[in-house]
């Protein structure tokens, strides 16, 4: 159905969409990249006068350097690295493991497990209980409070089953007739032919991880254990003041701590972009 | 399987305990996921007797009220502010990610370079990345009112000269809606144009080329084949998320601030403040906490029912 770029009279309707719809997307895209683009600019200038200029006035890395070498802004940053990696992998661990039992239609009472997760997404004890149990356990201002809320992700896990349930059957069998433990083949079958929504899923993860805040202000009071989502809407939102002096502006603080926050992503987001959609579509096609 | 042979001599009891004994691997494995199931889900549900019972930390015992918190609730006029924001707020945004999403769906559709294509779809995918903190961030930053003239939205107000001096936009309640509402379109409506895509692309190319023998035109092409074969995914799209209005929290809870209250507050701000930031109630925080389950629970049924009737399977 390729069509001529023309002005000719039997095209010329066409050909005019095409150029409104350019347009339009090139505006969209505007819309999408102008505030990231002007708060690196703006994080990238001593003296941001904010207004229109996309070019930084008077160009200068040292709020990155401050960043960098500031306890107060770094160690959140550590944190909130550390926390993905553990979310991401404390995680997947938990949706392989709930997925592969899920799948076990002969073991005797998987529907009652199965119900048990389901029922979690229709129905919940709600915030305040949740914290009390989180308080009671110990796990206030301790990572594995926000680490095992990020983890246990019901819809994550189902996705997942959803992707073992399509590896065929004859495979397991044969395994086990070649004495492959459970364990064995869980390890040797299920995870190596299950690389794309380890991928999915796993990026899924780190993104929640990655983003999470409210756990953080919910879980924790202790100000060395915040993560850096949390540093940021203090220093940004509440306005809190950082200590000393600095050569820069706190201004272009702010804007280089909110690049700072996005930047990882940036790095393997071109990369990963297949693995996230086909995550998005496994949910959709199938449930 | 040795099992398998012998099993049909056996009684069911054996039968099952035979079998319990095959998967007792698998039960090892499962222990750690299935405490941490019940510890963060199953144990909480426990503490929802303490709606019944007048419960903070300035108190040595919790003491039994009856229906006391939920009769209070009731009378607040703070809560039922909270619950209209609720509904305002997630259903506005519903309906403006429907036409949004579906629209520019459309639209990228229509891209005929391929190359062209694949960077609008990278350049709109990316916002949904950005955590509400980053989002929110960035909003207030091209909203500030530091500087000669403001942030980048400002100034161009008063280059326009519609407004005099920088406003300080978050915590101007007439503009709070609306700038939640953008942040939101901004954020999602890239992500939600990909559910679309997949159904257009899904649709039969055959249909075209008959329409297209019929002498229907591009528009009435749209009009008559995309969007009827697209209206299955719209509805369902639609009903999923009205199963979770009751949800929306975290986008609110970073923008929000004293000052507009009035016309942000949502009912999972108002349980958490009134629970544990200053108010520290936690009974009537649990109370609060019940009634928002309850409507989920019957959003989420009937969306179930819905599913149901219009595709033949629910959602859960």
């Amino acid at each position: 159905m390729r069509q001529k770029f023309s002005f000719r009279k039997e095209y010329r309707g066409r050909t005019i969409f095409v150029i409104l719809n350019t347009v339009f997307f090139i505006f969209i895209m505007a819309c999408m990249l102008i505030p990231v683009i002007k708060v690196l600019v703006d994080s990238l200038d001593a003296n941001p006068a904010y207004g229109m200029n996309f070019w930084p006035t008077q160009f200068t890395l040292d709020a990155y350097i401050i960043i960098l070498s500031k306890t107060e802004l770094y160690l959140p940053f550590l944190i909130s690295i550390q926390n993905t990696l553990l979310g991401t992998f404390v995680g997947l661990a938990i949706a392989c493991i709930g997925a592969y039992i899920l799948i076990q239609k002969e073991m005797p009472g998987v529907r009652l497990f199965s119900y048990m997760f389901m029922f979690t997404m229709i129905f919940n004890g709600g915030l305040l209980p949740t914290y009390l149990v989180v308080r009671d356990l110990g796990l206030l201002n301790t990572c594995w409070s926000v680490v095992l809320t990020i983890a246990m992700n019901v819809y994550n896990l189902v996705l997942m089953r959803n992707f073992f349930e399509q590896i065929p059957a004859s495979l397991f069998e044969a395994a086990e007739i070649d004495g492959c433990s459970p364990f064995g083949i869980f390890i040797k079958i299920v995870l190596p032919l299950s690389k794309p929504a380890l991928a999915s899923i796993g990026l899924f993860y780190a993104v929640a991880a990655w983003s999470e805040y409210f756990h953080y202000v919910l879980y924790i009071t202790d100000n060395n254990k915040f993560n850096f989502q949390v540093k940021l809407r203090s220093l940004i939102l509440d306005g809190e003041s950082l200590s000393g002096d600095y050569a820069v502006n706190v201004e272009t603080i702010k804007n280089a701590s909110i690049i700072v926050a996005i930047l990882p992503f940036m790095f393997i987001y071109p990369f990963c972009q297949r693995y996230f959609i086909s995550g998005v579509t496994m949910g959709a096609v199938k449930e | 399987m040795a099992n398998t042979a012998k099993s049909g001599a056996m009684s069911d009891k054996n039968k099952t305990s035979a079998r319990i004994i095959r998967y007792s691997p698998f039960y090892v494995m499962f222990t750690p996921v299935l405490i941490i199931l019940i510890l963060f889900y199953y144990l909480p549900i426990l503490g929802l007797r303490w709606s019944l019972y007048k419960f903070n930390p300035f108190i040595p015992e919790p003491v039994y009220i009856g229906f006391e918190n939920f009769m209070t609730l009731f009378k607040s006029a703070r809560f039922w502010a909270a619950f209209s924001n609720t509904l305002v707020l997630s259903i506005v945004n519903l309906c403006l990610s429907m036409i949004f999403s579906v629209g520019i769906a459309l639209l990228i559709n229509e891209i005929g370079h391929a190359l062209a294509k694949k960077f609008v779809q990278t350049v709109i995918y990316l916002p949904h990345f950005l955590s509400w903190v980053v989002v929110a961030g960035i909003f207030a930053l091209i909203l500030s009112v530091e500087g000669q003239t403001g942030g980048f939205v400002n100034t161009i107000l008063i280059k326009l000269h519609l407004i005099d001096e920088p406003v300080y936009w978050l915590t101007e309640k007439k503009a709070w809606r609306l700038i939640w509402y953008i942040a939101n379109r901004w954020k999602e409506t890239g992500w939600g144009t990909i559910i679309f895509l997949a159904a257009v692309t899904g649709i039969s190319p055959d249909l075209y080329e008959a329409a297209e023998i019929d002498g229907a035109g591009k528009l009435k092409q749209v009009w008559y084949i995309t969007i009827p074969s697209l209206m299955e995914t719209i509805l369902v799209v639609f009903i999923l998320n009205l199963a979770k209005v009751m949800n929306v929290f975290e986008s609110v809870f970073v923008m929000y601030n004293e000052m507009v209250y009035d016309v942000s507050d949502v009912i999972q701000t108002y349980t958490y403040r009134v629970g544990l930031q200053g108010g520290a109630n936690y009974g009537y925080s649990t109370a609060v906490g019940i009634f928002k389950s309850v409507i989920s629970l019957i959003l989420v049924s009937a969306a179930n029912y819905t599913s149901g009737k219009i595709r033949g399977r629910g959602i859960i």
